[in-house]
């Protein structure tokens, strides 16, 4: 069987399988298909329905409580595929990005006075710059290599917040951190963040653009190059990719949307302590990327919804909840190697293709 | 005739080994240049050092006059440099179309925020990329099969994608590191042919090769290796007769080819 265009990275909206077409015969034809653009406006549409939705069939405060924490790890599993999925760098330091971005939001809000969209927009920054800088032992260091170096970058993060008392309050940690301050749109009721429902819109709505953004970028040139990075550097080179580069880029464009994730988390939750960011998270993280189905854009989301409800639903479970998730982990690694995305497809495939002959 | 690509003493050692000894060559713009040699007489690593994976120890080498000792291989391509490898390096897991797509990396004139929102410029160069893209594939013969993966590919279709892949960026010169190792004599015969359409196109053309029937019937000028030095260079009929030449290197197999 082959595979349909880039099936690796269908987003929203998959689209016809080429091949099934191919019986039409030559070039002309094959022509044609490469340069049918695709159309995905549909898939955004029926998100925002989605997004729109949710709060309101999960209406109660614990439920919302738990749509903002998605919506944050939408956004941290999208930035992790980015260098994963995409580029092909093994990265273990995401906690330590989203870290920076609610650290250096609390503070700059709490200790500086700092207005929350103006501490948002330096913390985001923080967090791309420090990005940029792992990129520099990222473009020395391969696989294993660079997952080690960047789990000890998400670990000297973690000390640091325990350690550097003076600014990070320690292991004691922040008390009393608002949410995001009301907005207020001309013509419209003021907008309250303290409201779950309207910080689920707030973050959702983020992870949405963030989405779009990510999506148009692995669909241009230079989805492309980074492709090429993550399949062959060598060959990439010999093309014209200054490799050290594009990583860079992607590292710190990861980065900076993992600390977007970050902003929002201790406005939230409303306290800010080091163990939030213990190194578990990054291969929490991680665990989105895989069981989604890494190096597609809708792969991630996936996993992210899964893994942040999964736990809450085996609450019944009781002690036995934790074993219970860490089982239904392994079972879909060991089965579905290429996580729920291509297994999704190959379904789809098998269907197709067993369909006309029945 | 003048030199496009010309180098003066090259010199590269691997801790004792000296895998290419003081080579000097010029080659000619618009020719087919052949660099032959046994196994280990250092053509490959002169092919690397020509493209940037390597630099070399000592020694000049001048790309249409500009100095390119010190430049990386990625900043090579932008002057007109491609190449191929001996062991094929492709995108294994992307469609032949989009390995063919990732050559295309330094020709993009897209506006940097059109990566954000697509408009006019992005679309215009999406489509144009796209119609040479299959354009490449056609003339290396796998336009019917752009959209399967190039893993899925025989032995010397992944050869010709990465001849067409190396294409797409453009090349004023372009260099193949034993493109017809592993090819049956049919495919041979079609490689050959599409070695004479790029030289057609005014693409100066380098060959690193084995095969004796490909080299003595494309090659303009050929170079000979042998320990990393050099030993004698000419037409192709000047290195069959050169005695020193079979001794070193052909020998009796080389004699029964030409009486074959």
């Amino acid at each position: 069987m082959s595979v349909p265009v880039r099936a690796a990275d269908g987003g929203a909206a998959p689209r016809a399988p080429v091949v099934a077409r191919r019986g039409e015969g030559g070039p002309v034809s094959a022509v044609a298909a490469a340069l049918r653009r695709p159309v995905r406006w549909p898939a955004y549409a029926g998100a925002l329905v989605v997004i729109a939705l949710l709060p309101i069939v999960l209406g109660t405060p614990y439920w919302r409580g738990i749509l903002v924490v998605c919506a944050m790890n939408v956004l941290l599993a999208m930035s992790l595929n980015l260098v994963i999925g995409y580029t092909g760098q093994l990265s273990l330091g995401q906690s330590g990005f989203f870290a920076i971005g609610a650290y250096v939001t609390t503070v700059l809000l709490k200790s500086h006075g700092w207005n929350f969209w103006l501490a948002a927009a330096a913390a985001v920054l923080a967090a791309g710059v420090v990005g940029l800088l792992l990129a520099a032992f990222a473009a020395r260091l391969r696989g294993h290599y660079l997952g080690i170096a960047s789990l000890g970058f998400a670990v000297i993060v973690y000390q640091v917040l325990i350690n550097w008392e003076s600014v990070t309050k320690g292991v004691r940690g922040i008390y009393g951190i608002m949410p995001p301050p009301p907005v207020a749109l001309p013509g419209l009721p003021e907008i309250s963040f303290g409201n779950q429902a309207a910080l689920f819109y707030l973050v959702a709505g983020l992870a949405l653009l963030v989405y779009l953004v990510l999506d148009n970028l692995v669909r241009s040139p230079i989805g492309e190059t980074l492709r090429a990075i993550r399949e062959d550097e060598i060959s990439a080179a010999s093309l014209g990719v200054d490799s050290a580069r594009w990583k860079a880029f992607s590292f710190g464009l990861s980065a900076a949307i993992a600390g977007m994730a970050g902003c929002f988390y201790p406005g939230f939750v409303g306290t800010l302590v080091p163990d939030a960011f213990n190194i578990v998270e990054s291969f929490t993280m991680l665990a989105m990327v895989i069981v989604g189905g890494m190096g597609t854009m809708i792969g991630p989301v996936i996993g992210a919804v899964v893994l942040t409800f999964l736990p809450e639903l085996l609450r019944g479970f009781g002690d036995l909840r934790l074993m219970v998730y860490g089982v239904a982990l392994t079972l879909v690694v060991l089965f579905m190697p290429g996580g729920i995305v291509q297994a999704a497809r190959a379904l789809v495939a098998r269907r197709a293709q067993g369909g006309p002959r029945a | 005739m003048t030199a496009l690509l010309e180098a003066r003493a090259l010199r590269k050692s691997f801790g004792g080994v000296r895998a290419v000894e003081g080579i000097s060559l010029a080659v000619p713009e618009r020719a087919i240049f052949a660099v032959i040699g046994p196994n280990g007489a250092g053509k490959s690593t002169l092919m690397n050092l020509l493209s940037g994976t390597y630099q070399p120890d000592s020694g000049e080498l001048l790309f249409a006059g500009r100095q390119l000792v010190g430049l990386p291989a990625h900043r090579r391509v932008r002057l007109g440099l491609a190449r191929t490898f001996q062991k094929i390096r492709l995108f294994k897991q992307l469609t032949l179309l989009d390995n063919v797509l990732a050559g295309f990396h330094i020709h993009h004139r897209i506006p940097a925020w059109q990566y954000l929102l697509p408009a006019a410029a992005f679309w215009r160069d999406w489509t144009r990329c796209r119609e040479e893209g299959m354009a490449l594939l056609e003339f290396v013969g796998l336009a019917d099969r752009a959209f399967e993966r190039a893993g899925a590919l025989a032995y010397g279709q992944q050869r010709m994608l990465e001849i067409a892949r190396a294409l797409a960026t453009g090349p004023k010169l372009f260099m193949l590191d034993e493109p017809a190792a592993g090819l049956n004599s049919a495919e041979v015969g079609f490689l050959l042919q599409r070695l004479i359409d790029i030289r057609a196109r005014g693409i100066t053309v380098v060959v690193v090769e084995h095969n004796m029937d490909l080299v003595m019937n494309v090659a303009d000028h050929v170079f000979v290796m042998d320990h990393g030095e050099y030993l004698f260079q000419g037409k192709p009929r000047e290195v069959q007769d050169n005695p020193q030449v079979i001794e070193a290197y052909l020998g009796g197999e080389f004699v029964g080819g030409v009486a074959a």
